[in-house]
Formats: C-alpha cells, structure tokens, sequence
C-alpha cells in the first residue's frame, strides 16, 4: 500500500478521524479519541494483522501522550496511534484482551507516569522496586515541590 | 488440578549471566503456568538519554547491552536520521552494514555455545566460544574494540574500513565460515541434540502475532518477517541475501534459524567488503548541522529481533522523549506459551531458545513449593536437570 491508500483506509473505516500524519517515510501517524483505541487497535490487530511492536508514553505540555506503535511487515510501515490523555485524569482502557504482549509495557507506563490502564488484569509494579515511593513517578516533567 | 509446586528461578546467581526471575508452577514434572519478575538489571537509560546530547547518546545505548553494541546505536541513528533527513553516504551504510552481521555472528555463536552447556554439551560451548575469537578479532581491526565499538555518528561511521584491512578482514572471514560448517555439522546431525530439542517449546504463528514476538523466534515459526528487507536501512538493498524461516516452531527450528543466518551474514559481509573495494575512498560521514524539531522512529534487525527505537526531538540537542524497545521485551513473554505443557528439564532449553537478552529488557527463574512457598530450585539446580536428561538420553542411543 502507498500512502494515500493507508489514509483513505483508515478515514473510511473510521469518519471520526480527522488528523493523520506522515510524520516521515513510512511512518504514520494517527491522532484518535480515546474512545476509538479498542475499535481501531482490534482492526489493525486481528483484521488487517498488523504486528503489535510497543507503546510509547510520553509527558508533554497538553497531557499524557500515549503512543501505540503497529507495523505493516508487508510493506515496511511503521503505524501509530496516537491518544492523549487529560494531565487530571489519567486512565485509558487496558488493551491486554485484544493484545495479549501489551501487558508488560502498560505496568511499565504505571510505573513511570502513573497512567490508570483499566481492567487491567495484573496491575503491579514492574521496574520499580516495591519500596519505591507511591505517587512518585519518574517520567513526569512536574517539578517536585522539594526541588524548588 | 492438583497440588502445583512452584519453581523459582533466580533472581542472582553465579551461573546466571544476568538478573532474571521465573516462577514455573509445576504438576509433577509439567509446567501448568508461568510468571515472570522484571526490574532487576533496569539503569533508565532512556532517562539519561534526555539529558545527553544527540551525538552522546550514541555511546549510551551501546551499553544498553554487550552482546547487541551496534543494534541499538544502529537504530538511533536511523531515528535521528529520519528526523533531519539525513542521506549518509555510501562507504558508511557498507561499514554499517559489516559491523551489524559480524555482530549477529558472534551473537549467534554466543547462543549455540550456551544452548550446549545447558544441555549438558559443554564440547559445543567450547567449540561455538572459541570459534567466536575469530569474529571479535575482526571488530577489533575495524573498530579497535572487541566490544562497545563506537563506530556509530550521526550521518555515518567513525572509522574507515582502508584495503589493507579489507584483505585481512576477507581471510579470517573465509576461516570463520570453514568453523561454522564445523560447528553447523556437528549440532544438526547430532540425534542426542535432535531428541532434546525437537518438538519441544513450540511456538506457533499465532502465538508470535499475540505477543508481537521478533526475530529467530518468529522466524523458526513460519513468521517470515525481517527489518533489513522488510523496511531496508544501511547497505541491505545492495547485496543479495535471504531470510531463512522454517515452520516448525520449536528450538530445534530456532537453533536451525540461527546457524543457517550465520551463513547470510557471512555472505552479506563478504558482499560488502567487495563493494567497499570498488569504492573510491572517500566520505564516511554527512555534514549534520542540526536535528529539527520533530519525531523518529528507528528501526534495525538485531540478533535477536527487531530494535525500536523513538526519538522525539524539539529543535534542541538533545532528545525530548527517547523510547527503546529492545527484542527480548517481547519475545520472553512467549515462555508462557513455550514452557506450559512441557516437563521442568525442558523449561531451561525453551526459556533459552529465544535468546533471551536481560540488560535489554531485564528480568530471573527458581522453583518454589505452591502451599508453602518454599524454595525448591535455582537456576543451577534447573539446568544440572536439564543436562541430567541429555545423559539419560544418550545413554539410551
């Protein structure tokens, strides 16, 4: 598949999207509602077969960007899909009964940023030790009131 | 079910190279269920990366771990590249390309000799080590180092690959494939090697999409799937090479995986070095001036799988958010569907056949008694069992 194609499937399948990008060759990335994750991530998963490669998740300015990368082994594309989360609010629907690897990496996010996956079916402590502070996470950018 | 006793192995001791635990609960001899513990080896390397600059990170990354150096600096370097547009010249995706087979040549040695001495054949660890010496003399004429080579910048390499070092690099080339044939030979028609291994730790193609598993273990279960040819970066369009899957899905097929790709890569480095004599010497490295505010996805076929790398950049020198994804993190959760069924002096072989790479992802194994949790086993224990039954078997033959 070109580009266009990849655009054109993913708008017809799903109207609501509005903003996809290419962020540079063959990689793209789609910007989604929070709601849409579970649809979108059982189309490209189970339907279109895509491999499930990891989640990125990020702090930035407008809140929590999670990034769940997906690629296209036929064609060599790189697919993201991209959801941002309110800095309140942080929880997102676990993904682990669509795709059983992402359990690891979703106890990685709550380890660092503090990011509620719900129903998510272990929700431990993965890197962190368990005498690690709770509330503390270290990847987000807040600046800690000791440190001022 | 009945009463399941619990196999702790791990998380420290001497024999094991690297932190790492697993819980197998047990049935008798049967493994019912599996759990894993991680954390132990983690450094937040992509923490630091944050605060290095671009060009420092190189040498960040190339200690995430040993045995993979140049996967992850290879990787980087294609996710920064992307970003500023990079065009790195020709000289530089040759040497690239050199460094990253030779690795997955003495990476994949490294696992035949490991595979032997957790069978209990200590002969082959000797024998795929020493012919692994050859291999780490060639990166240290290329590079200097036997390990941690550095070669990687942005836009190109460190070092030149000159004529003289072109010879002598093409004959030990010629005497480490002489040694693989050996080495090739005496697993493959090995019947104890074929007993132990075949049938056991089966991984179909469906498990290898549930967990996104990468590399030899998708491979050896019919996924054919390879960055290098998939989404091709460095000299990997330039030289004729094929991707070796077979569809069986066990470690015999794993172990196959691995030695028939060494033969690949010797081709490809071979390949490469010709080309690299044709080339008039010049450049091996682009001028970059700056990476521009923007994201990177990188990505490289590493021994063991594929290496992902993000890197989010904005317009300063150094990057915003840099994720890393090493293969192992998620080729070892495919031991819960690899050991379940199979007996505990299996589990030690499965657990190893995806080559599982701790300071990547990090992780231990010991055996504990269910109703009371006590300690039964270590990792030591486990695989004087495994080896145990190797003897067994050949005894019978």
């Amino acid at each position: 598949m070109n580009i266009e194609q990849y655009i054109i499937d993913i708008k017809d399948k799903f109207p609501d999207i509005t903003n996809v990008e290419v962020i540079n060759t063959k990689r793209l990335m789609v910007y989604i509602p929070q709601s849409l994750l579970p649809k979108i991530t059982d189309y490209w998963f189970n339907e279109l077969q895509y491999r499930y490669v990891i989640v990125t998740a990020m702090d930035s300015k407008d809140g929590y960007e999670l990034i769940y990368h997906y690629s296209d082994d036929s064609s060599g594309w790189i697919m993201s899909l991209n959801v941002l989360l309110p800095h309140d609010t942080p929880e997102v629907e676990s993904m682990t009964s669509i795709v059983y690897g992402i359990e690891w990496i979703e106890r990685e996010i709550m380890d660092i940023l503090g990011i509620k996956f719900l129903n998510h079916p272990k929700p431990e402590r993965f890197l962190l030790p368990e005498s690690w502070p709770e509330g503390d996470y270290p990847y987000r950018r807040k600046i800690r009131k000791e440190d001022r | 079910m009945g009463k399941k006793t619990i196999v702790p192995i791990g998380p420290y001791h001497p024999l094991l190279e690297e932190p790492e635990f697993f819980k197998l609960y047990c049935d008798g001899e049967t493994v019912v269920d599996m759990e894993w513990e991680t954390g132990y080896n983690h450094r937040g390397i992509e923490k630091i990366c944050e605060s290095k600059t671009f060009e420092q990170v190189f040498f960040v990354v190339e200690r995430i771990c040993g045995i993979c150096s140049t996967s992850h600096p290879f990787a980087y370097a294609n996710a920064v590249e992307s970003i500023g547009g990079v065009q790195i010249p020709v000289r530089a995706k040759l040497i690239r390309s050199i460094v990253g087979e030779l690795e997955r040549i003495h990476s994949h040695l490294l696992w035949v000799g490991l595979a032997g001495h957790f069978l209990g054949y200590n002969t082959v660890f000797m024998w795929a080590w020493k012919y692994r010496e050859p291999v780490l003399d060639m990166f240290e004429i290329i590079t200097g180092n036997r390990n941690n080579y550095a070669m990687f910048t942005i836009g190109g390499v460190r070092r030149d690959i000159d004529e003289t070092k072109a010879t002598e690099l093409l004959k030990v080339l010629d005497d480490v494939k002489k040694k693989t044939d050996l080495l090739v030979g005496a697993v493959m028609d090995d019947p104890v090697i074929h007993a132990r291994l075949k049938g056991v730790g089966t991984l179909t193609a469906k498990d290898i999409h549930d967990f996104g598993a990468v590399g030899p273990t998708a491979r050896a279960s019919g996924v054919d799937i390879d960055v290098r040819r998939d989404d091709p970066y460095a000299a990997y369009d330039m030289v004729n090479w094929k991707v070796i899957t077979t569809p069986e899905g066990d470690v015999f097929a794993k172990a196959k995986v691995r030695l028939l790709e060494m033969y690949e890569s010797i081709s490809i480095i071979k390949q490469c070095l010709t080309l690299l004599q044709k080339e008039t010497p010049g450049d091996i490295k682009a001028k970059v001036k700056e990476i521009p505010e923007g994201i990177g996805i990188g990505h490289a076929e590493a021994p063991r799988g594929e290496v992902f790398h993000f890197v989010k950049s904005d317009g300063g020198n150094s990057p915003v958010r840099h994720k890393i994804r090493a293969p192992s993190y998620n080729c070892i959760t495919t031991f819960r569907r690899s050991c379940i069924g199979g007996t505990i002096s299996d589990a030690a072989i499965a657990t190893a056949a995806v080559d599982p790479c701790y300071c990547c992802t990090e992780r231990m194994v010991q055996v504990y008694d269910y109703h009371s949790g006590k300690h039964m086993m270590n990792a030591a224990e486990l695989i004087k069992f495994s080896q145990q039954k190797t003897e067994e078997l050949r005894k019978k033959l």
